[in-house]
């Protein structure tokens, strides 16, 4: 009994704890789907004030899977993708070693990765970004998604795939 | 190669000889060059305090937007509450009867439905329904009043002694504390009482004290003498007399070593007190004191 409580989503140290590990993926996750960052930052709102009206009925567990739903639901069928970008963490800035036709040729890769990623389905791209960026593994990335490890395996071979196919311009 | 290996590769899953044949292709470099630039990819920027600092913005919106609904909804409850209990409160005292009444000293006409008119003496009162007069002419009666009825059905007259019915006449009630008077001035009046029907005949009286019937002389005017802001008495027991006074001059009577049970037979004024105390004193010889509101009898003699 007491336990249960203690383990309650209403509990304030309980829900601010869930948003601070998840809100930054839930507003990745929405991004890279859709490739808008105000959309995002607004399906991490209306996520977690959807979860602190329900909190009584969330259990702790699912908390995190209702939170990605909520935020999933929201644009399902409602906006188009637009493009996505990123920020290339620069490895070495401070050793700039590298000769100018590395360097540019590096940066070519990028712009051509970009393209690629873009061009990819939805569902690939963000798997592939989930787990490249925010470091999620695949059993993580089908609890978000809803579907099975081996698809999550299946998304990401075809988004490596496809991601090289367009690079080396096949 | 297994099924997916690309994703199996990226987890580090594959078997030695997988990687090593994985390795010799062509594409490994691609690949390499993939999984290092992506790695190094960072999405857009998202502060989390800020984001929580909203989400806490966004809380308080939305409770508020709760709380000003609650009352809002009470509002409605406790509105429609009222509008019911107006419409059966409408309903219900249309159903109730009219009640006319008067205090001391004071007199009030009363305009029935049927233009029949209803003089009440003072400290007096009348009710009837208005809603069924239409169908049955009935009025209830306390204390005293003059009854000019219109021609039509029968009018009754209900009390706690008797009760009066007539067709169309004029005809005084006088209903108090065991003293029961109706006096007929025009027309037939039919007199209830005790399961004892009395007819009377214009110029008759009908009187019952402490449960006795007692014959008197009918009125001599044409209407009672109230009505001319008088009292009338023809033999009544001077108890009655003085309770008649105090309600016509609205004070109270005290009374010493006087029989008031003995017989009176005159008349005071309505409006003038000292007229009255006279009118009352001196053929009964009657001593009287009037300070403020109290007016004390005694006899003569016992001083």
């Amino acid at each position: 009994m007491n336990n249960k409580e203690q383990n309650n989503v209403c509990k304030e140290e309980v829900f601010s704890a869930l948003f601070s590990s998840h809100s930054k993926t839930v507003f990745n996750y929405i991004y890279y789907k859709y490739g808008n960052e105000e959309k995002a930052y607004d399906a991490v709102q209306e996520a977690f004030v959807k979860l602190w009206e329900n909190c009584s009925k969330v259990a702790p567990p699912k908390a995190k899977s209702y939170v990605y739903t909520i935020a999933n639901n929201l644009y399902l069928n409602v906006i188009k993708a637009e493009k996505v970008r990123f920020k290339h963490r620069d490895k070495v800035a401070t050793t700039t070693n590298e000769s100018p036709e590395f360097l540019m040729e590096e940066n070519q890769f990028k712009e051509k990765l970009e393209a690629a990623l873009d061009s990819l389905p939805e569902n690939q791209r963000t798997t592939f970004l989930l787990n490249r960026i925010d470091g999620k593994k695949y059993k993580e990335i089908a609890e978000m998604e809803g579907v099975s490890v081996k698809a999550i395996e299946k998304r990401m071979h075809l988004a490596l795939k496809s991601l090289r196919e367009k690079i080396d311009g096949i | 190669m297994q099924e997916n290996y690309l994703a199996k590769w990226l987890n580090n899953e594959l078997t030695d000889t997988e990687l090593a044949e994985f390795k010799k292709s062509d594409e490994y470099a691609s690949y390499i060059k993939i999984k290092e630039a992506s790695s190094n990819l960072e999405a857009p920027a998202f502060n989390i305090d800020a984001a929580w600092n909203e989400h806490k913005n966004r809380r308080i919106v939305e409770e508020s937007k709760t709380i000003q609904l609650k009352p809002y909804k009470r509002f409605l409850q406790l509105a429609a509450a009222v509008a019911v209990l107006l419409v059966a409160s409408y309903f219900y005292l249309g159903t109730l009867d009219q009640s006319i009444s008067t205090q001391y000293a004071e007199n009030k006409e009363v305009i029935l439905p049927d233009t029949s008119e209803v003089l009440l003496n003072a400290e007096s009162s009348v009710s009837y329904s208005e809603k069924n007069w239409d169908k049955e002419r009935n009025i209830s009666l306390e204390g005293e009043a003059y009854f000019k009825v219109a021609k039509g059905k029968r009018f009754t007259v209900a009390t706690d002694n008797g009760t009066v019915a007539v067709l169309g006449t004029q005809f005084n009630v006088e209903n108090r504390n065991n003293f029961f008077e109706v006096t007929c001035f025009e027309g037939l009046v039919r007199v209830t009482y005790n399961n004892k029907e009395t007819k009377l005949t214009a110029g008759t009286s009908f009187l019952v004290i402490d449960g006795k019937e007692i014959a008197v002389n009918g009125p001599e005017n044409t209407a009672p003498s109230w009505i001319n802001k008088e009292s009338s008495f023809n033999s009544i027991p001077l108890s009655y007399v003085f309770n008649e006074f105090q309600r016509q001059h609205n004070v109270t009577v005290e009374t010493k070593n006087i029989d008031t049970k003995q017989l009176f037979t005159g008349t005071f004024s309505n409006t003038n007190i000292n007229l009255a105390l006279q009118s009352i004193s001196v053929p009964t010889q009657i001593q009287y004191t009037l300070e403020g509101n109290k007016v004390v009898f005694y006899a003569k003699n016992a001083e």
